[in-house]
């Protein structure tokens, strides 16, 4: 999938992936590698300003913590992130709902 | 590679030390657990060093992002700073005037209503200035929720924070300039505390005028 057309849609990714845990920066990644079957390989390294933005926002927060024995930086939602994140996800069904109505194929109704 | 990587990275960044340290660690810390875990899938070492630092992704755009960052964070503590310090110092300037001289003397020269102006002006800006930079900080967490970009926010930031420090600072010149004007000698016979009270507000005021002018340099870099 194109970056360009994942940058509208990353700061939701990157929430969902911090949705109820911790993760540090590579482990976000990953995530969204698995999660996506590989289609979203955005480049790594704006993953990172991206997750300091949301920490601007005051949607993420983070701090330095002890993973597998090294130090990382790891990040997780704040009640304003869970409430973006929640949003986010109705704004999401509402969209692909109304996008599959249309595009989806199928017959249409029989004209009133 | 990758040292080479991060020592760019961290050549093109300018900003506040502490945080560029940890940013630069995060991205080290990304670009080594990429390459062991592109080791581990079976790339050598080498290949999976320069693999990591492609999927990092090329340095100019990478490197913006993370400048932007950089900007953000010292416009946002320059505007932390003018909203506890310029207030501090016009108090702490009034108290130390208001112990040495009491109620301002009537002089010979009686005041136009302009000066009296300029003189209200003056004592009303630093509160002013305090009002609108908190706006801007609270407007500016707004701003970054509804997914305004970084580069805009440390750019508007810089602007506001600017702004804050010169009017302040125009708004004492003008009352000095305008006191010269109409009767100098009320300058010449300022206690010498309120003359060095004076002075020390001025250095205070050219080192938030360094920190301001750092913002517009952070945010164009």
């Amino acid at each position: 999938m194109k970056p360009d057309a994942l940058r509208g849609h990353l700061d939701a990714l990157l929430l969902a992936t911090l949705d109820g845990r911790q993760l540090h920066g590579y482990a976000i990644i990953e995530a969204l590698q698995v999660r996506s079957g590989g289609a979203l390989d955005l480049p790594t390294g704006t993953v990172y300003p991206a997750l300091r933005r949301l920490e601007t926002a005051g949607l993420v927060s983070s701090e330095w913590s002890t993973v597998g024995g090294r130090q990382r930086r790891t990040y997780r939602l704040t009640k304003a992130g869970s409430r973006a994140l929640a949003a986010e996800r109705t704004a999401w069904r509402e969209f692909t709902a109304a996008i599959e109505g249309v595009l989806g194929g199928g017959p249409w109704p029989a004209q009133a | 590679m990758i040292d080479e990587y991060v020592t760019a990275l961290d050549r093109r960044l300018r900003g506040p030390g502490p945080l560029k340290r940890d940013l630069l660690a995060e991205a080290r810390d990304s670009l080594d657990d990429a390459a062991s875990a592109l080791a581990d899938a079976g790339l050598d070492p080498a290949s999976a060093q320069r693999r990591a630092v492609a999927d990092f992704g090329p340095l100019p755009v990478i490197a913006r992002d993370y400048q932007s960052l950089l900007a953000l964070a010292h416009s946002a503590r320059t505007l932390r700073t003018v909203l506890v310090v310029v207030p501090l110092v016009h108090v702490l300037w009034e108290l130390n005037r208001r112990f040495w001289m009491g109620a301002w003397p009537d002089g010979d020269v009686p005041l136009p209503g302009w000066y009296l102006v300029v003189a209200r002006l003056n004592d009303w800006v630093a509160w002013v200035v305090a009002g609108l930079v908190l706006v801007a900080l609270v407007g500016g967490r707004v701003l970054a929720r509804r997914g305004v970009g970084t580069t805009t926010l440390a750019r508007l930031a810089g602007g506001v924070a600017v702004a804050a420090v010169a009017a302040p600072l125009l708004g004492s010149l003008s009352i000095i300039t305008a006191t010269a004007s109409v009767d100098v000698s009320r300058l010449l016979e300022l206690s010498p505390p309120v003359t060095l009270a004076t002075v020390a507000m001025y250095a205070v005021m050219v080192r938030l005028a360094v920190l301001a002018r750092r913002c517009l340099v952070f945010s164009a870099a």
